[in-house]
């Protein structure tokens, strides 16, 4: 992308602006109309195949930071496996369609106030630090973080984290084992 | 040696009633004559004691140490002073007759060992009184003679009147007593001492007014119990539900006076007040009228007696009153010898009559038991204050104290009037006319230790008036005497008898009929009403009180806070894991804002 | 402003949509299998939000955060349905509702 990028910007300048503004728009709305199928759809399987495709925005987004390595991590991990896992699980549980019916206040009050929450508090951040304010900008001498920085910050800086989230995979692997165990007899 | 007479004197009983009581009950032979014995051996000791005159280590008897609390001092001591020994001499006298009396009234009684132990142990305590040297010594023997007093009035026990009786009687003395304790306290607190001895000087040097006359009440409520004085009369007409020897003995001559006696040992207190005064002489006076009038409708001849003493004793108190104890001392020994030989010829008359009372019920003694009739007429006449009789010049020098005080005048010779009227209707009813029952027709006199005390008693309530009371114990009053208060008091004496001769001669049933006298002037029904709205009242606050505060409010109240506090907090646990979360965020979003807010405005 | 040029401040908002959007689904949908996906898409905005931040501010250890948050979501996913399979062979039923047995 950086490449097509570069060849792009040296082409256009004017251009490249909007080529990063085309990007992130497109994107972003993809994003959320993926989002929102997530949550109000009925049927399970179309829900996790709506993730799935929000999952690839997501990667998308990330190539457009510039974080590449990252973007290939959530296809794989994300999108590849836990979907995956999603869907296993809703094919062995044959969920049926959700039925439609009426809300409950608090949790309505408490989706509203998040939403002034973001609406109200996102400007004030961006308005409170102004290194917010610092346009996206792609270049061609840019070198975005790629494995072998993520690996040196990992196995130095980061090592104990690393450690402990390897312990924590182990345990989360026998918790899930023993969780599906069948009782002995039944 | 002589110093500690008034110890042996005072011990002898005490050890008569404690040998019967431990040891000697079973036997009456024995029991009884050393209870006479001892009440002997004191008698005697009180006469030498009497004769002996100033002993050379002073008035007092050696003292134990007893008390000491800080600036307080009390000594457990005994004093002989003139007042004492004529006090002492008088009671054990009196109490030795009655003793011999009781000898031939209680011979057929079955607890006739008790009797004597109990009567041993009112000398003790009796003489306690007479010989204390300070309040709170006096006070000690004070609630023992009301001991005594509860024992003997119940001493049938049997008889559920006799209990009620002992019962009233020990519980008005101990309100008056509440009242006494006080003014001791008050006392003590206010000259410092409150030993007999000292008093007169500390009073002297003065005191504030409103507090010396506080305390001279206070010491007045103790009098008003003891010698059943208004208000706290009420237990003396119940307490002739004891034996007539007790009747005599306590509620004549002895025990009752020990209030006059108290009073006359704190006259320096009282006299710092004139309000205390005042109240003392007017209690007084109106007590002699009050019973004299009450006692012209009574039906029972100890009654009638118990009323009349209760006239009496008023005028010692009246003489207190006024400042003269000389006169209020000699009128205490007249009436101690002529109100016992009353009491006892009543009982002669009772014990004649095979156990009867009621006066309508007997009639036409005066030839079947004409010796006690006789003996009657010698006690009333005495009672009534009819010269030469002993009764008279003591009932007349208080009478000469009242010359300038109209009221108390008034009061004292009008009681005067009415005494003389429901006497001569008591000997007529009861010894004159006609037997008007079979026991009264088979009457006859009782054996010779019943008739020899009261012969005795009848020479002293003649000639007794010579002896010079005042002036043996250094009171004689120092106020003119004028004339008219002796003759209008002799006059209204004698005019006295002569509406009772009217009414009263061969009356087969009572002529006249004034309910409000029969009634004892409802005072005891207002005592009831008033005690049982009281005791009502206290009750239902008590209830109210328990019911809603103790009750209500904070047993069963903090049990419904705890569940309404536990039944608000529940609702937050609805088991829905997205309500929680919506909770959560709700507060996280808050708290943020909040820091955010903070932060940059 | 919006429209201009893109910033740190358009990657955040984005964040903070989505965050919101998948917020409605976990609080607002019954079913529990479609909660955990709305719960996936909570940790992709944070995710976002972390990337963008370290673009704009040059540095890589919010990359590295980044990759912690992606393996644990893994992990929590797989725990997650293990308990939600356990509870369905019990109940027969993923409705949110159905799981309130501990209430007062």
């Amino acid at each position: 992308m950086t490449a097509v990028a570069g060849h792009l910007i040296s082409r256009n300048p004017r251009k490249i602006t909007r080529m990063e503004q085309f990007f992130f728009w497109s994107l972003a709305v993809g994003l959320m109309a993926a989002a929102t199928a997530v949550v109000t759809l009925r049927n399970p399987v179309t829900n996790a195949v709506c993730l799935v495709v929000a999952l690839v925005f997501q990667a998308a987004l990330f190539v457009t930071l510039e974080a590449t390595f990252l973007a290939a991590v959530q296809v794989i991990v994300y999108a590849g496996a836990v979907m995956v896992l999603f869907l296993f699980v809703i094919m062995l549980m044959d969920v049926k369609a959700e039925a439609r019916r009426p809300v409950p206040w608090p949790k309505a009050a408490a989706v509203l106030v998040g939403a002034v929450a973001v609406v109200a508090g996102v400007p004030k951040l961006v308005a409170a630090f102004p290194a917010a304010r610092e346009p996206l900008r792609w270049s061609a001498q840019s070198t975005p973080f790629g494995a072998k920085e993520l690996g040196s910050l990992l196995f130095t800086s980061y090592a104990p984290l690393f450690l402990a989230t390897g312990v924590l995979l182990l345990v989360a692997t026998i918790g899930v084992v023993v969780l599906c165990r069948r009782d002995p007899g039944s | 040696m002589i110093a500690y007479a008034p110890y042996l004197i005072l011990l002898l009983p005490l050890f008569s009633a404690v040998a019967i009581r431990l040891f000697l009950h079973p036997f009456p032979r024995i029991a009884v004559p050393v209870s006479v014995g001892a009440c002997l051996g004191s008698f005697l000791g009180s006469l030498m004691l009497l004769n002996a005159g100033t002993p050379a280590g002073g008035m007092a008897a050696p003292a134990v140490p007893w008390i000491e609390l800080g600036g307080l001092k009390a000594n457990f001591g005994l004093v002989a002073d003139p007042l004492a020994r004529l006090m002492a001499t008088l009671v054990t006298g009196v109490a030795l007759l009655v003793h011999i009396y009781s000898l031939g009234y209680m011979a057929k009684d079955a607890g006739r060992s008790r009797f004597f132990a109990e009567l041993s142990l009112f000398v003790f305590s009796m003489l306690g009184i007479v010989f204390a040297d300070n309040l709170i010594t006096m006070f000690i023997f004070w609630e023992l003679v009301g001991l005594s007093s509860y024992l003997l009035i119940g001493f049938w026990h049997q008889r559920p009147a006799a209990g009620a009786a002992a019962n009233k009687a020990f519980l008005v003395n101990r309100i008056g007593d509440f009242g006494f304790i006080l003014g001791i306290l008050g006392a003590w607190s206010l000259f410092g001492t409150i030993s007999f001895a000292d008093l007169p000087s500390r009073a002297a040097s003065g005191a504030p007014f409103w507090a010396a006359t506080a305390v001279g009440l206070g010491l007045l409520c103790g009098c008003l119990g003891k010698s059943a004085q208004l208000p706290l009369h009420v237990w003396l007409p119940d307490s002739m539900e004891g034996p007539t020897p007790v009747s005599s003995l306590l509620h004549a001559a002895t025990m009752v006076v020990a209030g006059v006696y108290m009073l006359i040992r704190v006259l320096p207190i009282l006299e710092l007040s004139t309000v205390t005064m005042s109240t003392i002489a007017w209690i007084g006076a109106v007590m002699t009228l009050l019973p004299a009038l009450i006692a012209c409708q009574q039906n029972d001849i100890k009654r009638i007696l118990a009323y009349s003493t209760l006239s009496e004793i008023a005028y010692m108190v009246l003489a207190v009153g006024l400042g003269v104890p000389g006169p209020g001392m000699y009128h205490l020994v007249t009436h101690a010898f002529f109100k016992c030989l009353l009491f006892l010829a009543a009982g002669s008359a009772i014990h004649g009559c095979h156990e009867e009372q009621d006066i309508w019920r007997m009639g036409g003694l005066r030839k079947r038991m004409p010796f006690t009739f006789l003996v009657t007429w010698v006690g009333t006449l005495a009672l009534a204050a009819i010269p030469p009789v002993s009764g008279f010049w003591s009932k007349d020098a208080i009478f000469a104290a009242t010359y300038d005080r109209p009221g108390l005048a008034a009061c004292s010779m009008l009681a005067g009037f009415f005494t003389s009227f429901f006497m001569l209707r008591m000997i007529l009813v009861a010894f004159g006319g006609k037997p008007r029952t079979e026991s009264a027709k088979h009457a006859h006199e009782g054996p010779p230790v019943m008739v020899v005390p009261m012969l005795i008693l009848a020479v002293l309530s003649v000639f007794g008036g010579i002896f010079p009371v005042a002036e043996f114990l250094g009171m004689k009053p120092d106020h003119p005497h004028h004339a008219w208060t002796l003759w209008l008091s002799l006059m209204l004496a004698v005019a006295g008898f002569v509406p009772a001769y009217f009414l009263y001669q061969d009356a087969i049933k009572d002529p006249l009929h004034v309910p409000i006298l029969q009634a004892k002037f409802y005072v005891d029904e207002i005592y009831q009403r008033g005690l049982v709205t009281m005791q009502d009242g206290l009750g239902r606050l008590a209830d109210a009180f328990e019911g809603w505060v103790v009750r209500g409010f904070l047993v069963r109240g903090s049990g419904v806070v705890a569940r309404a506090a536990g039944q608000g907090l529940r609702l937050v646990q609805c088991g829905q894991v997205q309500l929680y979360a919506a909770v959560f965020i709700l507060g996280a979003l808050g708290m943020i804002g909040w820091l955010l807010w903070k932060a940059a405005p | 402003m919006i429209l201009g040029e893109i910033t740190l401040g358009h990657y955040l908002a984005l964040s903070g949509l989505l965050f919101l959007v998948g917020l409605a689904g976990v609080l607002l949908r019954r079913s529990l299998l479609i909660v955990m996906m709305s719960l996936e898409l909570l940790l992709n905005a944070a995710n976002l939000a972390l990337v963008a931040a370290a673009r704009f501010k040059g540095i890589p250890d919010p990359q590295v955060a980044v990759f912690f948050v992606i393996t644990v979501a893994a992990a929590e996913v797989a725990v997650g349905l293990a308990i939600l399979v356990a509870i369905f062979r019990l109940k027969k039923t993923t409705s949110a509702e159905d799981f309130s047995a501990l209430k007062f």
